[in-house]
Formats: C-alpha cells, sequence, structure tokens
C-alpha cells in the first residue's frame, strides 16, 4: 500500500512538480531567521528572489566552522541559500527602490528580518506596497516584533539571545551548571519555519479572497510556544521549572545513559508494553510490577524516577550501545546511540529516501545535503542549487522578470542601485567557474 | 506616513482584537489520530490556531501521550504537555481496532481535508483506511504521517516508537551540544561534560512544525490541482534538517563537527558569558561590533582592537579558546543587567555608535512569564477555559493583521465532543451513541 504511494519516490523527484509552483518571494534578508524561511519556499517550487545590499552582501556569507569553506563559500550559507535567484540591489538607493516596487507589484510574499519600519524607511515598507498590491504577504521577522518595550529601543538580536532570553536554554542544562548554548540555530531557524507557516495559513486565506496582509515574526515569541508544559506548569505550582540534563521530566524512563565504552545511548521506554520489555531486556522483569514503577504516572514522581534511572544507569553502565540498540529491536522500547554527522552523511536509510539527496550544482560541484524533510508523493520539494555570488542573476532578472533594456540595466549600475559582487572569497563565484555555468538564458 | 509603524501596525495585529477578525484556515478540516506522539498534536494545534477544525480521534480510554506530563503532575486530571496542546480541538473517541470504528473512521475521512496519524507504518494500511483506501473515498485528502523512520526506505519496517529523546540523539544534534570534557577528566568527575539534548521537547515540536507546512503546501496545491496526496515525515531527519554547516564541513573536510560548550563553532563573537550573577549572551557577528565590544569593557588599547581588519581568523578554533578567557574574566566583573545596560549606552555614546554588541540576559524560566514586554505582547494572556478555568499557555507567536491566530480553549477531556462531532459529521442520535459506547466503539 504504502509501497504503491512512495515507489520510486527519489528518482521521480525532478521529474515531478513543487506544490509552491508560480509563487514569487522577495527576500530582504541575512544571517538565519530571515533567509531560512525563503529557503524553505523555495525548496517547496517558490521562485525566490534573494535581494543583497552589493558588493558585499549577506553578513551569513562569513560565518563558517572554524574559518573553513565550501567551495569557497560560506559553509552555513550554502545550506540556507538553496534554489534562489541572486540579485545586488542597494536598496538606499531611490533608483533601487523603484526597481523593487516593480518586482513587489508582481510578488505573491515579501520577507525580511531588518529592524522596525527600516523597509519604511527605505519608501518599501507595508503599507507603502500594499498600495501598489493589495494581495501581498509580507513578512518580518526579528527579535522582539514591531511593538512593544523592546521594539520600540530597537534592541538588536540574534538566535543565541532568543536561546537566552526565552529561558530555553537554562531549561538545556545541568542543573548544576550554567545554562547551555544549543549548538543549532534553534532560535532562527525555527524561527523562520514558523514564519513559513503563517505565510501559508496567508496564501491559503489568499486563495480563497484575494486578500494579502502583513505578518510579524518574534524569534523569541516563536521558540517560547515551543516550550509547552513549562507556562502552564509554572503557573500552576507557582514553581520555576527546572533543568534536568538528558532527562525527560515528562516521559519515564527517557534518558541519555553512559555505556561500558564510555560511550552513550538514548533510551526512551515510557508504554507499558515498552518499560515492560525494558525490564525483561535488563533480566529484571520485576521491575515492571514494582508499585513505584507500576504505571506511567507512578513512575514520574521525583523519587521513583529518580530510583528506576539509576537502575537502568547501572545496567546500561555494562552494555554498549549496540547492544542495548539490539535489546530495544528485539522487545520493543526505543533506544540510540548518539549519532554523529558522518553517520547522518553516510546513512543508507536517509540516502535510500533521498533525505540525504545528491545535488549537483552547476558551479559548485556535487554534494549532499539535506532535504526539505517533508516528503509530498505528488509534489516533492527538493534543492536543485545552492548559493551564488552578490548579484548573479541581475540581467537575468532584470530583463526576464521586468522586461528591462540593456541601457536601463547600464543606468542602474551607472547610479550604483545595482551592483554585483565584490572580489573576494564568500561573495564572489568560485575561481573555478568559467564564467558560464549557472547564468541564466534570458 | 502619519501615524508612526509600530502604532498602525499594532492598530491591526495586537492579539487583543483577534477575536474580531476571520480565520485563515476556518474552511478546513482535520482529523488528528496522533498516537502516543506529541509531534502529531503540535501539528495539528499549529492548524488550530489559524482556525482549522480538528476532531482529535482518541482510543476510548484516551491517549497515552496526555500521561506525559513533568513528574506526573496532573491539573483538574490533566498532565500539563497536553493542557497545552489540546488546544481548539474538539475531543472523539473511536477504537479503530474494530471493524465498526474503521468504518466510521471511513465517513469521517470522507468529509475531511486533512488526517494526521503516527501509527508505525503500515498499522493503518492493514486496518484498510491507508493512504491509498482513503483516496478512493476522498480523492482531495492530505494524508499526513509522523514516524520515527518514515514510511519507505530500509528502516521502513522498523515499528521504533517515536520519542523526543531519541530523535535528539539520532539526529547528530545531541552529539555536538554540550560542555567539552575538561582535559584529563572523566565522566565520574564531570557527568554533565556530556553529550546534551535541549530540554523542551523540540525534537517532536519542530517536526509537528514543518509537517503543518507541508500540509498548507499541499493544500495550496490541492487548490490549483484539485489533488490531494500523502505526506511523510520522519521526526530524525526533520529536526537533522536544522544542522546547518554540519554536513557540509564533513563532506568537504572529513571533520566531525563536535560539542563546543557555550562557544560556537562558526560564528564570532557569539557565546554565552558568565557574569556576577548569571550569565549573558554576547553577539558581534560584523567585524565593527566584536570591536565594539572590547571597546564597551574598556579593552580597545589593550587588546588593539583598532588594529583588527577581519573576523575571519577569530573563528579559528585556537583563537575562540584564546580569547574566550580574556572576555569571560570581563564580563565577570558585572552583572547581566550592567552589562545589558552598558550595550544600550554604548548604542548612543560609544565611540562606534551606534553600532554595539548584543548583550542579552539568559533569563531562567519564569523571567519571560513577568517581563512586561512580553506579558504586553499577549504570548502569556491566559486563557479562559470552559473545562480548566484561566490556564497560561503561550499563543499569538505569529501576529497577522488580518487572520490572527487564537486559542480558544487549550484542552478536553477524552470523548468531550462525542455527541456534538458525531451528530454533526454522522448524524448519529443518542441511542445510536449509547449503542457504540456499549461495544466498546467509542
Amino acid at each position: 500500500m504504502a509501497e504503491e504511494t512512495w515507489q520510486h519516490y527519489k528518482e521521480k523527484k525532478h521529474s515531478r512538480p513543487a506544490p509552491l509552483k508560480g509563487i514569487r518571494v522577495l527576500e530582504v534578508c541575512t544571517l538565519i531567521l530571515g533567509p531560512a524561511g525563503p529557503g524553505f519556499a523555495a525548496e517547496m517550487g517558490a521562485e525566490v528572489i534573494k535581494c543583497e545590499i552589493p558588493p558585499m552582501g549577506d553578513t551569513c556569507r562569513d560565518l563558517t566552522p572554524f574559518g573553513y569553506f565550501f567551495r569557497e563559500q560560506g559553509i552555513s550559507f550554502v545550506h540556507m541559500n538553496t534554489n534562489k535567484y541572486w540579485l545586488g540591489l542597494d536598496l538606499h538607493k531611490p533608483e533601487a527602490q523603484e526597481v523593487f516596487k516593480e518586482l513587489a507589484a508582481a510578488a505573491d510574499i515579501i520577507e525580511d528580518n531588518l529592524r522596525p519600519a527600516v523597509m519604511e524607511n527605505w519608501n518599501i515598507g507595508y503599507r507603502q506596497i500594499k498600495e501598489i498590491n493589495p494581495g501581498i504577504i509580507y513578512i518580518s521577522k526579528n527579535g522582539f516584533g514591531q511593538w512593544g518595550q523592546y521594539a520600540e529601543e530597537n534592541r538588536p538580536s540574534n538566535d543565541g539571545a532568543s536561546q537566552g532570553f526565552s529561558g530555553y536554554s537554562r531549561l538545556s542544562s545541568f542543573p548544576s551548571q550554567p545554562p547551555l548554548k544549543s549548538r543549532l540555530y534553534i532560535c532562527d531557524n525555527y524561527g523562520a519555519l514558523m514564519g513559513e507557516l503563517a505565510i501559508l495559513a496567508a496564501l491559503h486565506y489568499r486563495q480563497r479572497t484575494g486578500k494579502g496582509q502583513f505578518i510579524e515574526l518574534s524569534q523569541t515569541e516563536a521558540i517560547m510556544r515551543a516550550m509547552t508544559w513549562v507556562w502552564p506548569y509554572q503557573q500552576i505550582t507557582g514553581k520555576v521549572a527546572m533543568p534536568a540534563g538528558n532527562r525527560d521530566v515528562s516521559v519515564c524512563p527517557a534518558d541519555t545513559f553512559r555505556c561500558t565504552d564510555d560511550n552513550f545511548v538514548a533510551i526512551a521506554a515510557p508504554a507499558p508494553e515498552e518499560f515492560r520489555g525494558l525490564c525483561t531486556a535488563m533480566g529484571r522483569p520485576e521491575l515492571a510490577d514494582d508499585p513505584r514503577f507500576k504505571d506511567h504516572l507512578t513512575r514520574l514522581k521525583e523519587d521513583n524516577a529518580a530510583e528506576i534511572l539509576k537502575i537502568i544507569a547501572a545496567w546500561a553502565r555494562t552494555k554498549t550501545p549496540e547492544e542495548i540498540e539490539k535489546l530495544a529491536k528485539k522487545h520493543g522500547f526505543a533506544a540510540s546511540h548518539i549519532w554523529n554527522t558522518r553517520e547522518i552523511v553516510e546513512d543508507k536509510h536517509f540516502r535510500a529516501r533521498g533525505f540525504m539527496t545528491e545535488v549537483d550544482d552547476p558551479i559548485l560541484g556535487r554534494y549532499f545535503d539535506h532535504e526539505f524533510p517533508v516528503m509530498m508523493s505528488k509534489t516533492p520539494p527538493k534543492i536543485k542549487w545552492g548559493c551564488r555570488a552578490v548579484g548573479f542573476d541581475n540581467e537575468y532578472i532584470l530583463k526576464h522578470t521586468l522586461g528591462k533594456s540593456e541601457d536601463d540595466i547600464e543606468k542602474l549600475y551607472d547610479c550604483s542601485a545595482l551592483g554585483k559582487w565584490a572580489d573576494v572569497p564568500t561573495r564572489r563565484p568560485p575561481s573555478t567557474w568559467d564564467g558560464k555555468a549557472g547564468l541564466r538564458e534570458v | 506616513m502619519e501615524q508612526r509603524w509600530p502604532d498602525w501596525i499594532r492598530e491591526r495585529d495586537d492579539p487583543r482584537i483577534a477575536h474580531t477578525k476571520p480565520e485563515a484556515l476556518d474552511d478546513i478540516t482535520v482529523l488528528d489520530l496522533s498516537y502516543k506522539n506529541f509531534a502529531g498534536c503540535y501539528c495539528s494545534s499549529m492548524l488550530s490556531e489559524f482556525g482549522a477544525k480538528v476532531i482529535r480521534i482518541e482510543p476510548p480510554q484516551g491517549d497515552f501521550i496526555r500521561s506525559c506530563t513533568p513528574y506526573g503532575l496532573l491539573y483538574k486530571g490533566e498532565g500539563l504537555n497536553y493542557l497545552s496542546e489540546g488546544r481548539n480541538k474538539h475531543h472523539i473517541t473511536l477504537n479503530l481496532e474494530k471493524p465498526e470504528g474503521r468504518e466510521i473512521l471511513k465517513s469521517l475521512a470522507k468529509q475531511a481535508d486533512v488526517l494526521i496519524e503516527t501509527f508505525s507504518p503500515s498499522v493503518m494500511d492493514g486496518w484498510g483506511i491507508g493512504y491509498e483506501q482513503l483516496k478512493e473515498l476522498n480523492p482531495g485528502l492530505i494524508f499526513a504521517s509522523i514516524t520515527a523512520h518514515g514510511q519507505f526506505g530500509p528502516l521502513k519496517q522498523n515499528p521504533m516508537p517515536d520519542y523526543d529523546n531519541i530523535t535528539q540523539a539520532r539526529s547528530a544534534i545531541q552529539s555536538a551540544t554540550g560542555e567539552v570534557l575538561p582535559k584529563g577528566k572523566s565522566y565520574d568527575e564531570c557527568p554533565w561534560a556530556v553529550p546534551t539534548k535541549a530540554g523542551p521537547w523540540i525534537g517532536w515540536a519542530q517536526p509537528g512544525t514543518f509537517m503543518a507546512v507541508g500540509i498548507l503546501a499541499a493544500l495550496y496545491w490541492r487548490g490549483i490541482s484539485g489533488e490531494g496526496q500523502a505526506l511523510d515525515v520522519a521526526t530524525t531527519e526533520s529536526y537533522a534538517r536544522f544542522d546547518d554547516y554540519a554536513a557540509l564541513w564533513y563532506q568537504e573536510t572529513g571533520i566531525v563537527n563536535e560539542r563546543f560548550g557555550n562557544l560556537d563553532t562558526a560564528c564570532w563573537l557569539y557565546c554565552f558569558a558568565p557574569t556576577k550573577d548569571g550569565a549573558v549572551f554576547l553577539g558581534g557577528l560584523r567585524l565593527e561590533m566584536w570591536q565594539a565590544f572590547a571597546d564597551m569593557v574598556g579593552k580597545w588599547d589593550e587588546w588593539g582592537a583598532a588594529s583588527w581588519t577581519t573576523l575571519q581568523t577569530f573563528m579559528r578554533e585556537e583563537e575562540q579558546l584564546k580569547w574566550a578567557p580574556l572576555i569571560f574574566a570581563e564580563t565577570r566583573k558585572y552583572t547581566s543587567e550592567e552589562l545589558v545596560r552598558m550595550s544600550v549606552e554604548y548604542a548612543q555614546k560609544g565611540r562606534l555608535a551606534p553600532i554595539t554588541a548584543v548583550v542579552a540576559p539568559v533569563c531562567s524560566p519564569d523571567e519571560p512569564m513577568k517581563d512586561a514586554n512580553w506579558l504586553d505582547r499577549g504570548i502569556f494572556t491566559p486563557v479562559k477555559d470552559p473545562v480548566y478555568g484561566e490556564v497560561i499557555v503561550a499563543q499569538a507567536q505569529q501576529k497577522m493583521s488580518e487572520t490572527p491566530i487564537r486559542t480558544r480553549w487549550v484542552c478536553q477531556p477524552v470523548g468531550h465532543d462525542n455527541e456534538q462531532i458525531y451528530s454533526e459529521y454522522l448524524k448519529f442520535n443518542p441511542a445510536k451513541l449509547a449503542q457504540l459506547k456499549k461495544t466498546g466503539v467509542i
């Protein structure tokens, strides 16, 4: 049944349409919170035009692990900026603002992640654009939204600030230790995803009514939404929600345990049959009927949870993660060793599904990247190409999309409204570029 | 523009007036069959906030997920995670293990736009209510499955249950987050210096959100083509998608991303720093912001900030490890609040003003709930629930000028709306309902 639905999914991906085909997005975004959202839309088939201030463009181009580059590009930047068209437009200049307005008149979505009112100062704010395109869906994403004390103070934000502000980091640490920052830019990426969700809901509404709208997204508000129990817990008990290291205080048992080889394994076995399976695997079937552990709610209570986790920890210390994974499969509970990136990249299952998808980029070459993680049987999202140099698609966009003449374009270059990359790594194309590959025919 | 932008937009998207406006998805009916899986519940919450009518279908004894609550705590009989994520949903019971239950499900599915399910792959097929079977009855149906491993690929028959801590372990995110084990120390001495997962259920909330995005994209496509389809999210893939640079970095250099404590492998200036009374986040992703930080703590000359020309060199591992202790020695001299204020003042009067470093407090989770800024923005406005009374859950995280999201109620007990929904959709009368209840179908 499901075999039929998903047969040859990976192989047929590129011959099938993507769901947002025909939707045009204008992006005026930097770093991650901003660009990640249009990146998702582009993988779902939207035509995303990324506007950068030439010649340096998006600051994210600089950010790269320990100073390493990926084919002369910033590594996060490649991952985040897939399937986009690249316009070098200096929006400080009135001529550039006019170009933007022409594009906006025929766009469906505009995304920015600047501080409040910057777009309006450039004459391309929501109030100005809706006059020329009332159906526009316009989202501004940042730390604190468009109004309120912090927005009025014009406070800057970014992912780490949001992890701190929301309490997310404090809750993600060990009780005796300082708060721990996630390795992920979780508040940026999650904020971007929540922004896309609102955009698509607005698109559905526009499909029904023709009406556009403005959306504001604070990344801190978005991540606080995902912290479910924390808020009613604090309201109801009057206590502060406390960090618990790797233990899940809402699921018992669920924790990370140290094994015999000093590697680690995560285990979860809360449902009755799962817990019984774990107890059997440990050679302690009687524990499943112990009054302290007899049902989930009882087991979750602080003393009981501490006790059962201690028993499991002592057992895990005598096994390897692989042995415990095998036992989990046999006895029907969940366990996993702590995977690293190499395993993700090389995993057969992820390759077979096309989650680790091979990108064949005319400029960057071949590589594997994470595919958009919703597989859609009829309209598969997909990565087609990675990032480009600042202003790489200027001519294509101005001629093809706006029908400008060579003369018009030259004038825009002359007044510096339009521009291209600085001749430095991460801004220019890789040195292997032949001057043609990746350029679109006009 | 006559009116200031923040005032203008607040008049239109303040959550306080949400109830006066239309809802984006109020023409959409969703069946949520999530079982033992919070990702599915969170996904349907996302849709319900935009106004979709969500019919939440549980087995007659209720879903196990209701018992997944911190420390086993119940409020008026309800677990606290479910208290947050039952929101806006109509709760009915239906026993899908009985043939009569499946027939009832088919009748509901004929009238639905979206179906969300989280059973092991092939369970729904085996019951005769999988995608291929239901699409015969309703070709426009969007059939959304969330599981640990997905609907196809080598692991599709692996029935491992899906839990948040397992997803965090399998996605290679946990391995890259956490304190570094100090040289010469063992895990016995530093049990906190281990791969560390996030506290909140992000390994469930994030895949649920991705699926909601996929569902809305599929809905858009259906609006154009009339076709429904099947969607497949594997929670591990979904969460791994946020691992920005790790996969590309490994492919280019063979380096496996490892944990780096509260510094950041790919950014500078970007860390949590200790203060007199806690910690702050420091961010300065442009050279001038890093210089502003050095200046702000009185180290402009000593550190030679005027001579710095690029951030690139600071991103290197050895440079980060050299600079971090110098920075922390300075931040320890102040309270968190003093440092936040110093940054704001620097933006007004500093040598590089208005450029300043981002300094944000790392909050305990009780602080956001008391913060006037967030209270003003309506994130923690108590919901007046007819069953549970006034409950605080995070809400209004996206603010929209035309179709604002809203939380009408937070939760319902098991089977709360049986009568209403079965009468509305299937015209069952009380006698029929009594009979179904007696035979264990509902």
